[in-house]
């Protein structure tokens, strides 16, 4: 994997002329279509970000400021590269051996592709929630604790008992704070030792919310968090995902258009061949895009 | 093209929206008519026709509604029905107009002030109209401002032709006629009043057929 990081004159053409093509009509996206400008600051900030698997260029020369305790969404077509992306803000794809990733990625202004980067302590710090609810077969409480046990945030094994650094109370905080942010306590609070796996798929995915919760995390990324739910279960997801950006930044996947405007603030729109053609506020988006492709996606006419 | 039914669904609402206009525009140049000629058969006509009209208005309401609940429109399509959706208000508003021009010509039973050109003003406001409508049809912005912006004319018109009538009855001592003079005075001020009511309802239309066609709000507010 290369850490580079592209400036413009490096660049091998000019992205923000590039003429693409995707369903009928040809364009060409205009740099403005992807500037994003809004007030406060910027949690992580990508620019030049390239992705190939393989032979497969997977993302193209991507920037954009993410800003910080508001929702973001990705919004796209299958194979369009945004769960590429959202795996990039916290190095996912390192996993992937064929992954090839050029770019910076910047978190509170540190390239997470530097040198030298905790990826125990990105990960904790960039946290993600997956698509299927995946709690762990073990207790309820075990769950949400399990992070903080691991990153030795809380002690609680036996060990710990007998040499009286038991740390049980702060545990028991620790899940309380996390399942009550993740809107779970008030149905699971008399529960806390039965199995996860006992749960809804709502519950089981709000638990994960919980789980991720639980070691401080500072961005959540969600890569399609509601997609295996009722519409029931959704709109707590939903709900839940509102009142999380009051105190993170969140990054969302998702396929249902719909869902991206009830809940984000701000949506980027990435289309076939691995390109962001437009980023902007989400009323604008979905009221008024700029471009026609952007467009005839959003309103169902291809994709 | 994907969603070929909901395609379908916007294709036919602006077929409706425009044939409805087409209709009130029938009842308004009825109405028109029935005030110059005294037709009371036509005048009549005008008025029991509001219910399809109102009828009409409430389908095509509820198509909108169905569209937003159930296509969740988006984008351009998303701005269509919205502007279809306040159209639709201002055509049946319009229809409601013609009623009125029309119960004004039951009642009128002479033309006191012939240099009151109503025929006049009533064409130029129908002209608004029928272009607003061709607006919407065409999704020409153009076409809807160039259409506002002779709202002004029509005004002047308007009060011009209102002046003349005070102006003479603040003139003339009529005796005996004072109270049907002023029955029909009143009567031509109301229907000069619905006249430009009428003009304002096609800017009304134009405003939003802008905002529809460049997300433009500039004459709404």
């Amino acid at each position: 994997m290369s850490n580079t990081t592209l400036n413009e004159t490096e660049r091998p053409d000019d992205p923000d002329e590039r003429t693409t093509t995707v369903g009928e009509s040809e364009e060409t996206i205009q740099p403005s279509w992807r500037q994003y400008h809004f007030d406060g600051d910027s949690k992580i900030s990508v620019s030049g970000l390239d992705v190939h698997y393989g032979d497969d260029h997977a993302l193209k020369d991507i920037g954009m400021e993410i800003p910080e305790e508001s929702v973001t969404a990705l919004i796209g077509p299958s194979g369009c590269g945004k769960s590429t992306f959202l795996r990039c803000l916290n190095r996912m794809n390192d996993r992937i051996r064929a992954a090839e990733i050029d770019g910076e990625v910047s978190y509170d202004g540190e390239n997470i592709y530097g040198d030298g980067v905790n990826l125990v302590e990105l990960r904790k710090r960039v946290g993600m929630v997956f698509q299927a609810p995946n709690p762990f077969p073990k207790s309820i409480r075990e769950n949400v604790s399990y992070g903080p046990r691991k990153h030795g945030d809380i002690r609680t094994g036996f060990f710990d008992r007998l040499t009286g650094r038991d740390d049980r109370e702060q545990r028991d905080r620790i899940v309380e704070e996390s399942l009550r942010k993740a809107a779970l306590w008030d149905e699971v609070k008399d529960r806390l030792d039965e199995n996860a796996l006992s749960l809804s798929g709502g519950q089981q995915q709000r638990l994960c919310i919980a789980r991720c919760l639980a070691v401080d995390p500072d961005v959540i990324l969600m890569d399609e968090p509601a997609s295996a739910l009722d519409p029931i279960a959704t709109a707590k997801i939903e709900d839940l995902i509102e009142q999380l950006a009051e105190e993170y930044t969140v990054v969302v996947v998702t396929h249902n258009m719909q869902q991206a405007a009830r809940i984000s603030d701000q949506t980027a729109v990435f289309l076939t061949g691995g390109e962001l053609v437009e980023y902007g506020d989400t009323d604008q988006i979905f009221e008024n895009p700029n471009s026609d492709r952007v467009e005839d996606y959003i309103t169902g006419k291809f994709g | 093209m994907a969603r070929t039914d909901y395609q379908r669904q916007l294709r036919a609402l602006r077929a409706d929206v425009v044939e409805m206009g087409e209709v009130v525009l029938g009842r308004y140049d009825g109405a028109l008519t029935a005030l110059e000629t005294k037709d009371e058969e036509l005048a009549r006509e005008v008025i029991e026709g509001d219910d399809e009209i109102n009828e009409t208005y409430l389908d095509l309401e509820s198509d909108c509604i169905g569209l937003f609940a159930l296509q969740q429109p988006v984008a351009s399509d998303l701005r269509f029905v919205a502007a279809s959706f306040k159209i639709l208000t201002d055509l049946e508003r319009i229809g409601d107009l013609a009623t009125n021009l029309a119960g004004y010509a039951l009642d009128a039973e002479r033309q006191r002030y012939p240099e009151v050109d109503i025929r006049h003003i009533g064409e130029r406001v129908r002209t608004m109209v029928a272009d607003a409508i061709d607006a919407y049809d065409r999704s020409d912005a153009g076409i809807a401002r160039e259409v506002a912006l002779r709202d002004d004319d029509i005004d002047q018109l308007c009060e011009t032709a209102s002046e003349t009538v005070v102006a003479d009855l603040l003139r003339t001592n009529y005796g005996d006629e004072s109270a049907a003079i002023l029955e029909d005075a009143s009567r031509l001020l109301l229907t000069i009043r619905d006249l430009e009511r009428v003009a304002d309802h096609a800017v009304n239309v134009c405003a939003r057929i802008v905002y529809m066609v460049e997300h433009d709000d500039e004459l709404i507010y």
